[in-house]
């Protein structure tokens, strides 16, 4: 079976610190999948091995069947990352920052104009996209992040804590965003989150991460039903030994 | 008292010192900067005044009477080395070496007719007076030690009519301006006018480049802070691309830069005029006296300017890459600012061409000496040195390229991050 990402044995250490140890998991074309775990469990550092900004220490990552080690270059025109609490160019507007961004992301001969429109439906900023993104709220600015992670459909989009510390309003936007747009498009996406809920409602298959080790993988009902918990935090604390 | 006052005092002064920009910049540099200055300053005076106990003074005499024998008896018993020539013309002087032969910048002539006029004046005639003309050789250099052999030679004469005859004899004092002697205008002077006007180049140098490298390290470590790094280095381009468009940018404000200082100086310098120099009173100008660069003087000084400045964000960009945000990329940039500050003071104070060799590496081995070195040197027409300089700094500024090229090929850009006093690495998670 051909896999959207296969990570085998992955390691990585800094220094002394081992970030990740020996983590294996797979994501199959158009799924929705989620990395789950406290802060510093090693979210992270998965998804900036994905995106090609760090190396593995030993292991092999593949994205659609291309190695990320051996080739960062065509991994990237396959790939879009949002960084958890990124953010846009303060004195760029709106337009001006998803202009700049589809330059740069999308591949040659196509339509910039249009990648810009797309991701203006997207994030639904309207008219505020014509305010430098300084002037945004929270909100706003990462619905704009999200639509540009988007806007070039990417075979894989990488999104790390996509909607976290976000209000109830804009934290429902981005969520559908994703859900929508991954039916549409069929577009693959690897997320992490602390957040066991939205995980949930979002992923269709998820990976427990605690202390650098993937503990837990499966679909959200499965597992629950595994370890008899209402919900994906039950499950957590029951894995990793607290409940 | 007012209440929680010295609870919020304590909170702040801890604040305070704990952060390093502050720490470096108002404590850490100053303890630096000033003593380090004050050394190179104590070491160039001891070797100016062991240079002036050295130095030989020329003595022409084309009068050959009684009165000039006295005269230059008198100076061989100050212990001065004492060099006497006959017989010759103050441009014959310049024009056959003798001042570089004889290892001095400054020479007497006794001129004919002295001992006449002094022998009228002994007689009662106390309306005339003997003259003699100093000419001294002006380099350019406007340090604090310039026109020291005017100076030297002036108080021989004050000794002079101290020791043998109250004003009897008076001076004239004459500058040799890039081997041409320009008759009635003191050396000292015009050391004294080139030293006040040369403060204004290297301050301005000095702000421009502290400013210019905040900006490229606030750019880089805004880019690491908000993240937009990261975005752009998973983006399907090339990543000297995202180095050089960011260093360009900034180049491109470098050479704005650089032209704006060089219209101001330009104009500075053409307006500035000399009127005190002249014993008739009559005024004389730098650019009279060929005192101000040339049109290409000022293009070396211009592509001086920029290299140094391009240097300077390539090393703020590097540096900004070990820090995890503005602050800490404004930390470490502080740590580059005893060597743009130090150059600039000293080279105000000192004549670069009457240093030691050593404190002359040292100068050249810093790359932000080399627009102050340029500044002087495009004056006396010393274009060896300003080439040499933007050459220096050229390949100091490709190097500094080439490291931060890699830094940027490598995951080293998100993760590598110096501390005051050790070096670690972190990971967020």
């Amino acid at each position: 079976m051909s896999f959207a990402v296969k990570a085998s044995s992955i390691t990585k250490q800094f220094g002394q610190i081992t970030a990740l140890a020996d983590v294996s998991f797979s994501i199959k074309p158009g799924e929705i999948y989620g990395l789950i775990g406290p802060n510093g469990a090693g979210k992270t550092t998965t998804l900036r091995i994905v995106c090609t900004l760090i190396k593995p220490s030993s292991g092999t990552l593949t994205i659609f069947n291309q190695d990320v080690v051996k080739q960062p270059e065509k991994t990237r025109q396959n790939i879009s990352y949002l960084p958890e609490e990124s953010g846009a160019y303060p004195n760029l507007t709106g337009w001006e920052y998803l202009r700049f961004m589809a330059k740069l992301q999308s591949k040659s001969g196509t339509d910039v104009k249009e990648i810009v429109n797309e991701a203006a439906t997207i994030c639904g900023l309207g008219d505020r996209l014509k305010d430098r993104a300084k002037t945004y709220s929270k909100g706003m600015k990462r619905r704009l992040l999200v639509a540009r992670a988007l806007m070039t459909r990417p075979q894989l989009a990488v999104l790390d804590e996509p909607a976290s510390g976000l209000d109830i309003m804009h934290a429902y936007h981005i969520r559908e965003i994703i859900k929508r747009y991954v039916k549409e498009h069929g577009v693959t996406v690897l997320l992490s989150s602390h957040n066991m809920l939205e995980v949930e409602y979002l992923c269709d298959r998820v990976a427990l991460i605690n202390k650098g080790r993937l503990v837990l993988e499966g679909e959200p009902k499965e597992l629950k039903v595994r370890y008899n918990g209402e919900n994906l935090e039950e499950v957590f604390m029951r894995v990793v030994g607290y409940a | 008292m007012l209440k929680g006052f010295t609870t919020i005092l304590l909170k702040e002064l801890k604040e305070l010192m704990r952060d390093p920009k502050i720490l470096i910049g108002m404590i850490v540099l100053p303890l630096i900067m000033f003593p380090v200055l004050g050394l190179v300053l104590g070491y160039a005076v001891d070797t100016a005044q062991q240079e002036a106990q050295r130095a030989t003074l020329l003595v022409v005499d084309n009068d050959g009477g009684n009165w000039s024998s006295i005269f230059v008896s008198y100076v061989n018993q100050t212990g001065m080395n004492l060099v006497l020539v006959n017989n010759s013309s103050p441009q014959e002087i310049v024009d056959q070496g003798l001042l570089t032969q004889s290892n001095s910048s400054t020479f007497i002539v006794i001129p004919t007719g002295f001992s006449a006029n002094l022998t009228r004046h002994d007689s009662g005639d106390l309306t005339v007076t003997g003259t003699v003309n100093v000419y001294s050789v002006f380099n350019g250099g406007g340090g604090i030690f310039s026109g020291a052999g005017g100076s030297i030679a002036g108080l021989l004469v004050q000794g002079f009519n101290r020791a043998v005859a109250p004003d009897l004899i008076v001076t004239s004092q004459s500058s040799i301006i890039k081997g041409v002697i320009e008759e009635g205008v003191n050396a000292s002077a015009l050391s004294s006018l080139m030293l006040s006007q040369s403060f204004a180049l290297p301050f301005t140098i000095m702000i421009m480049i502290t400013y210019a490298m905040q900006i490229a390290a606030t750019s880089v470590a805004m880019e690491k802070e908000e993240k937009t790094l990261e975005t752009l280095l998973t983006t399907p381009v090339d990543r000297f691309a995202i180095l050089m468009g960011k260093v360009s940018s900034t180049i491109i404000v470098a050479g704005a830069a650089s032209i704006t200082v060089l219209v101001g100086y330009t104009y500075m310098l053409g307006s500035l005029s000399l009127g005190v120099t002249s014993g008739l009173g009559s005024g004389v100008d730098l650019v009279a006296l060929g005192l101000v660069p040339s049109a290409s003087g000022y293009v070396l000084l211009g592509v001086s300017l920029f290299f140094t400045l391009l240097s300077a964000l390539a090393l703020a960009v590097v540096m900004s890459a070990f820090s995890e945000n503005v602050r800490g990329a404004q930390a470490l940039v502080g740590y580059i600012y005893p060597l743009i500050f130090i150059p600039a003071l000293a080279l105000i104070y000192l004549d670069f061409n009457s240093l030691p060799l050593a404190l002359k590496a040292v100068f050249y081995a810093i790359p932000y000496s080399h627009p102050i070195l340029a500044s002087k040197a495009v004056v006396t027409g010393d274009y060896g040195t300003v080439i040499f300089g933007i050459v220096y700094v050229a390949v100091f500024t490709v190097v500094i390229m080439y490291i931060a090229s890699r830094l940027f090929a490598t995951e080293k850009i998100l993760t590598a991050k110096l501390k005051i006093g050790r070096q670690r690495k972190q990971l967020k998670e």
